[in-house]
C-alpha cells in the first residue's frame, strides 16, 4: 500500500509538471490561503490522487510571486498562529484563464487519442 | 484643489500597486521567512494525523517522511526567496520612476511659462559651457597624434630663460654628442614655396626637416614614405611630403598623386608620401616637407640661429639626465667656438607644453568664467523651483498626508530638475554647436587644434554630466525645502506657502551668490575691456593708416647673386613708387606686426667684443622710403639717401632705445657700432636716431632696434631673409592699391608672386586678435551673467510682492504712502544685493590675479574698474526690484483685502 502511494506520488509529479501553477491559482481564486491548505485543496478536490510535497510546492509559489501572478502575506492562521498567505493578483487571474484553456485543449486532445479506438 | 482631484500622486499609497503589502510593511529576511513557511506546513500536517488519530511521534515521523528532503527545498527556497525581493524592489523602483516622469512631464507641460525660462537658462549655461569645454578639450586636454607625446621635448640654445632655436652647427654637435634621444635630433626650418603646376600658383609655407623629423614626432605618413637619409643630402633633395590640408586642397586628395611631379620654387620635386589629418597641427601649420639637406658650410656654421629642434627622449631617461648631457656639450662647444658660443647653453622643455603655451591658462579662464555662468544659470533655476515649491506646498502637503515619506517627495522633485536638466542639455547641445562655430571663427587662426574642436560623444557625455551636477545644484535645496513643510500648516495656510518671502534665508543666499558671481565675472570682463583700451591708445610708433604692405620671396635657386637681388629689389621699389595714389614706398626686411625681424649682436666702440658686450638688437634693411611710408620720425641726424652706396662708408640709423642703451647720455650721431658681419664692412657710422616702434605688437614694449641701406646688405644676410616686405603708403584706400601693387612687381620679374598683402591696419588687428577674443568672450560671459542675475532678482522680488499683496493692502490702508512701500521693497531687495556685490569684490581681488599675464597697462585690482562693475550690477539689480516695487506701490487696498 505504502509502495503503492509512493509510485503514485511520482507518477503525479510527473504528469502535474507545468499544471501545478494552474492547480494552485484555480485553488487561489476561492480566497487567500497558505501553502498547507493549498496543498490540500488540491488533494482533496482530486480524492488524494494528486499530492504535492513542498519541495514542489513552495519552489512553485515563490516563482510565481516573482512573476506578480501571487501575493504574500503574513497574517494569522485560523488556529491563531503566523503564517504566510497567498492571494491571487489581476495578471494571476488572466494566466489562470489561458491555461485552464491550454489545459482544456490539451486533455480534449489526449482524450481523443485514448477514447477513440 | 487642483493638482489632487483625479491623478494618482505618486508616493500616495495606492490600492492597486504591484504590492503595496510588502511595501507598507517589514519584510521578514528570506531566511527566517523560509523557515516559518515550512514548519508551519510540517505542524499542521502533523496537527491533521493526529486529529485523524495517529499517535504524536508516529505523526511527526509520517510528516517528515511526507515532506522529502527538507533541507533541499530550504536552499532552493532561499534562492527564489532573495531573486524575487530583489525583482520586486526593482520593479517597485521603476514603478515609481515611471510615476515621478509621467508626474513631472504633467507639472511642465501645466506651467509652460516656468518650463521655458528655466529650460532656457539652463540651457544657455549648459550650450555655453559645453561649447568652451570642447574648445579646451580640443586645444588643451585630447591626445596629440603623436607617438607618446610625454617623451617628445623642444631642445634649444637658453634664450631669455627659454630654450628656443639653435644654429646648424651646434645642432649638429650636440646630435652626435647625446645618446639619450630615441632615432637621435630632428631639425625643422620654416620655408615658403611658390607652388606652380597646372593650376594656379600659389605659395604655401612649409618646412625643411631632417630625414628622422618624422619618427621623432612618431606619426606616419598616410600615403607613400618620407625622406631616407640619402636624400638629406645637397643634390639629392627634391623630393616633397605633403600634409593632408595641402594633399586635399590642391590635389583633391588623390591617391595616385604619389610618385608624381611637383613643380615649386622653379623646380621639380618627386612626391614621396602625404601625411595625416590628425598631423595639421594647428590651421596654419606648414603644408610640406621638404628634406633640410645641410651643406658641409652649413654644418660648420655656429653663429646663425634658426633651427626648431626635437628630440624623443628614450624611455626611462629623464630630462635632467639629458639635461647633465647637454651641460656637458655647452661646456666644450664654449672651449671650441669662444666667439660664437662664448655663453652658450642647451635646455630642453616638453613640445606639448611649448606647443599649446598660454593658451591653456587663456581658455580654462574661459572655462571658469563659463562655468560662473552656469552657476548663475542654476541658481535662477533653483529661484524658480523654490518659488513654485511654495505654490505647490498644498499639494506636497496632501502627498504626505497620504503617506508619502520626505524621501519620497525629495525624489520626485528632485526627478522633476534631472528632466529639466536633461531636456535643457538636449537644447543646451544645439546650442553649444552655434557658441563653437562662432567661437572658432572669431578666434585667432593661430591657436593649436582648435578647429578640430566638434561636439562630439565626449562633449555629449560633459553636457550630460553637468546636467546631471546641475540638477543637484537647482533642485536640492528647494526639494528638501518643500518636502520639510509640515503638512498641517500647508494645509490651513490655504497652500499660499506661508514661508515665502525674502526673509526666506535661502532665497536671500541665492541672490547673494548669483550677485557675487556676476560681479567676479564682470570684473574680469572689465579688466580685459579697460586693457583692450589702452591696447588701442597705445603709441606704435609708426602711423598704419592708409598703408598697404606684402612680402615677396626671391627664391634661393633664380636668385644667387646679392647684386641681383640688390637690382631687383631697387626696381621693385621704383616701380612701387610709380604706382598712381602712391605718396611713397619702400622695401623693408621687416615692416612690423608680423614674421621676420632677425635680431644681432651689437658691440659699441669703445667695448671689447665679448658677448657680455652685446646689445641684442632687430635688424632691418631698408630703401629710404621706410620712414615716410611707415610714419616713423627721424629725431636726429639723417635719413639714408642714395649716397649711401654698396662702396661707400657703412652707415646705420638706431632706434631712439639703442641709442640710450649703446651710448647713454652722448650723442650717438657720428659713433661707431660694430656689427652683422667680419672685417671693416662691420663697422658703421650712426647718422641718425628713429623713433621707436612697437614692432611685436601694442602690448610688448619696444627693443633696441637699427637699419641698414639696402645696398649695404651683409652678403651674408642674403642666407636669412629671403622674403621681403614691400610697403606703400596712400592717401586713398589702402586696399585699392593691390592690384596695382602685384603689377609692379610682375612687370619686374613676373615669377614673383605677391603673398601676405594685408593692410597694416589689418596687421595691427591680428595682433591683438588672441586679446581681442578673449575680451569679446569674457565681456559675452560678464553680460550674460548680469542679465541672468538681473531676472533672478527680478523673479524673487516679483515673487514677494505677489505673496505680500495682503500685507501691503493693509499697510496701504493703514496709511502707508506709496513711497514707502517702494522703499520698503528695495531695501529688501537690496540687502542681499549689497551683500553679494562686497563678496563679489572680494573674490574678485582675490581671483584676478589669473588674468594679469592677459592684462595691459591695468592692475588685477584697479579700483575704477570695480567701481564701475560695481555701479552697473547695482543699477542693473535696482531696475530689476524697482519693477515689482512699483507694482506693489500700486496695489488697491480694497481689492488686495477682497482677493481672500
Amino acid at each position: 500500500m505504502a509502495d503503492n502511494r509512493q509510485s503514485m506520488t511520482n507518477t503525479s509529479s510527473e504528469l502535474l509538471h507545468g499544471t501545478l501553477d494552474t492547480l494552485i491559482l484555480k485553488t487561489l481564486t476561492a480566497g487567500r490561503r497558505h501553502g498547507y491548505a493549498i496543498a490540500g485543496a488540491i488533494e482533496d478536490a482530486t480524492d488524494g490522487v494528486v499530492e504535492i510535497e513542498e519541495g514542489s510546492l513552495y519552489p512553485a509559489l515563490y516563482r510565481m510571486e516573482r512573476k506578480g501572478w501571487i501575493e504574500a502575506e503574513w497574517g494569522v492562521s485560523e488556529l491563531g498562529r503566523r503564517a504566510k498567505f497567498y492571494r491571487l493578483t489581476p495578471k494571476g487571474r488572466r494566466q489562470l484563464v489561458a491555461q485552464s484553456a491550454e489545459w482544456a485543449r490539451f486533455a480534449a486532445a489526449i482524450s481523443r487519442v485514448l477514447v477513440n479506438p | 484643489m487642483g493638482p489632487v482631484r483625479g491623478r494618482h500622486l505618486p508616493g500616495a499609497r495606492e490600492p492597486i500597486a504591484v504590492n503595496p503589502f510588502n511595501r507598507v510593511f517589514w519584510r521578514p529576511p528570506v531566511a527566517d521567512e523560509v523557515d516559518d513557511e515550512l514548519s508551519f506546513h510540517l505542524e499542521m500536517r502533523v496537527r491533521d494525523l493526529v486529529e485523524r488519530g495517529m499517535d504524536p511521534v508516529a505523526a511527526r515521523r509520517e510528516a517528515q517522511r511526507r515532506a522529502g528532503d527538507v533541507e533541499r527545498t530550504r536552499v532552493t527556497l532561499r534562492g527564489l526567496g532573495t531573486g524575487r525581493n530583489r525583482h520586486m524592489e526593482r520593479t517597485q523602483y521603476f514603478g515609481e520612476l515611471r510615476q515621478d516622469l509621467a508626474f513631472t512631464a504633467r507639472q511642465l507641460f501645466k506651467n509652460p511659462g516656468f518650463t521655458a525660462v528655466a529650460l532656457l537658462t539652463l540651457a544657455l549655461g549648459i550650450g555655453a559651457t559645453t561649447a568652451i569645454f570642447s574648445a579646451v578639450y580640443a586645444v588643451v586636454l585630447q591626445p596629440f597624434p603623436l607617438r607618446e607625446p610625454s617623451r617628445l621635448m623642444l631642445v634649444g640654445e637658453v634664450w631669455e630663460g627659454t630654450p628656443q632655436v639653435m644654429s646648424v652647427g651646434n645642432y649638429v654637435d650636440v646630435n652626435a654628442a647625446i645618446p639619450d634621444f630615441e632615432q637621435g635630433l630632428s631639425a625643422l626650418n620654416y620655408a615658403s614655396y611658390n607652388l606652380a603646376d597646372e593650376t594656379a600658383p600659389e605659395r604655401v609655407v612649409g618646412a625643411r626637416v631632417t630625414a628622422n623629423y618624422f619618427d621623432v614626432m612618431g606619426v606616419r605618413p598616410i600615403l607613400g614614405r618620407t625622406f631616407t637619409a640619402d636624400e638629406d643630402r645637397p643634390g639629392s633633395d627634391r623630393v616633397v611630403v605633403l600634409s593632408h590640408r595641402l594633399w586635399t586642397r590642391r590635389f583633391g586628395a588623390s591617391a595616385a598623386i604619389v610618385g608624381r611631379e611637383l613643380r615649386m620654387n622653379g623646380a621639380g620635386y618627386q612626391i614621396a608620401g602625404v601625411m595625416p589629418a590628425s598631423f595639421d597641427l594647428t590651421s596654419d601649420s606648414e603644408e610640406l616637407w621638404t628634406p633640410i639637406a645641410f651643406t658641409p658650410a652649413q654644418r660648420a656654421e655656429h653663429d646663425e640661429h634658426y633651427l626648431t629642434v626635437n628630440g624623443r627622449l628614450k624611455p626611462n631617461v629623464s630630462r635632467r639626465q639629458v639635461q647633465s648631457q647637454l651641460d656637458a656639450v655647452a661646456l666644450r662647444l664654449r672651449h671650441d667656438f669662444p666667439k660664437d658660443d662664448e655663453t652658450i647653453s642647451f635646455g630642453t622643455v616638453p613640445f606639448v607644453e611649448r606647443f599649446v603655451g598660454d593658451y591653456r591658462q587663456r581658455l580654462l579662464t574661459l572655462l571658469a568664467a563659463v562655468g560662473l555662468v552656469l552657476l548663475i544659470a542654476c541658481g535662477n533655476v533653483a529661484n524658480l523651483l523654490l518659488a513654485r515649491g511654495a505654490a505647490r506646498a498644498r499639494e506636497i502637503a496632501v502627498r504626505t498626508a497620504l503617506g508619502a515619506g520626505q524621501g519620497r517627495i525629495v525624489r520626485q522633485l528632485l526627478t522633476e530638475s534631472l528632466v529639466l536638466a536633461l531636456c535643457a542639455a538636449a537644447a543646451g547641445l544645439v546650442l553649444a554647436r552655434g557658441f563653437l562655430a562662432a567661437v572658432i571663427a572669431w578666434s585667432p587662426n593661430d591657436v593649436p587644434r582648435l578647429d578640430q574642436a566638434r561636439i562630439d560623444p565626449i562633449a555629449l557625455a560633459f553636457a550630460v554630466g553637468i546636467a546631471l551636477v546641475s540638477s543637484v545644484i537647482c533642485g536640492l535645496a528647494p526639494a528638501l525645502r518643500a518636502s520639510r513643510r509640515d503638512p498641517q500648516t500647508a494645509l490651513r495656510d490655504g497652500g499660499r506657502g506661508s514661508t515665502g518671502g525674502l526673509r526666506d534665508r535661502l532665497r536671500g543666499a541665492l541672490i547673494v551668490a548669483e550677485v557675487a558671481l556676476s560681479l567676479l565675472l564682470l570684473v574680469g570682463a572689465g579688466l580685459l575691456i579697460r586693457s583692450a583700451i589702452a591696447l588701442q591708445r597705445t603709441d606704435t610708433g609708426f602711423e598704419p593708416h592708409g598703408v598697404l604692405s606684402a612680402r615677396v620671396t626671391l627664391p634661393a635657386t633664380s636668385y644667387t647673386e646679392p647684386a641681383r637681388i640688390q637690382e631687383t629689389l631697387r626696381r621693385i621699389d621704383e616701380a612701387a613708387a610709380g604706382i598712381p595714389g602712391v605718396s611713397s614706398a619702400a622695401i623693408t626686411s621687416f615692416a612690423a606686426m608680423g614674421s621676420g625681424g632677425g635680431t644681432n649682436g651689437l658691440v659699441p666702440e669703445g667695448r671689447a667684443p665679448v658677448a657680455a658686450n652685446f646689445i641684442n638688437s632687430t635688424l632691418r634693411v631698408i630703401t629710404p622710403g621706410f620712414f615716410a611710408t611707415l610714419g616713423v620720425p627721424i629725431v636726429k641726424g639723417r635719413n639714408f639717401n642714395d649716397g649711401d652706396r654698396a662702396d661707400g662708408q657703412r652707415v646705420m640709423i638706431v632706434s631712439a632705445r639703442l641709442a640710450a642703451v649703446a651710448f647713454p647720455g652722448q650723442d650717438p650721431i657720428g659713433k661707431r657700432i660694430n656689427c652683422c658681419e667680419p672685417g671693416p664692412a662691420g663697422q658703421k657710422v650712426i647718422v641718425g636716431v628713429a623713433g621707436d616702434i612697437r614692432s611685436r605688437g601694442p602690448a610688448v614694449a619696444p627693443r633696441p632696434e637699427f637699419y641698414l641701406p639696402l645696398p649695404q646688405t651683409p652678403a651674408v644676410a642674403w642666407n636669412w631673409f629671403r622674403t621681403l616686405y614691400v610697403v606703400v603708403r596712400t592717401t586713398g584706400d589702402p586696399a585699392a592699391l593691390v592690384k596695382p601693387l602685384n603689377a609692379a612687381v610682375t612687370r619686374v620679374d613676373r615669377d614673383l608672386p605677391l603673398f601676405d598683402v594685408r593692410t597694416m591696419d589689418q596687421r595691427l588687428a591680428s595682433s591683438l586678435a588672441t586679446a581681442r577674443f578673449n575680451t569679446l568672450l569674457l565681456t559675452l560671459l560678464g553680460a550674460i551673467g548680469l542679465a541672468l542675475a538681473a531676472t533672478g532678482i527680478y523673479g524673487v522680488i516679483a515673487y514677494f510682492v505677489s505673496q505680500r499683496t495682503q500685507e501691503i493692502g493693509v499697510r496701504i490702508a493703514l496709511g502707508a504712502t506709496r513711497g514707502s512701500v517702494v522703499r520698503l521693497i528695495l531695501g529688501q531687495a537690496l540687502r542681499p544685493v549689497v551683500i553679494g556685490a562686497a563678496v563679489g569684490v572680494a573674490a574678485s581681488l582675490a581671483a584676478s590675479r589669473v588674468l594679469s599675464s592677459q592684462l595691459f597697462d591695468v592692475s588685477p585690482t584697479d579700483p575704477l574698474t570695480i567701481a564701475a562693475v560695481l555701479a552697473t550690477l547695482v543699477g542693473v539689480a535696482s531696475v530689476a526690484s524697482a519693477v515689482p516695487a512699483r507694482r506693489a506701490a500700486a496695489i488697491d487696498p480694497t481689492r488686495a483685502l477682497q482677493a481672500e
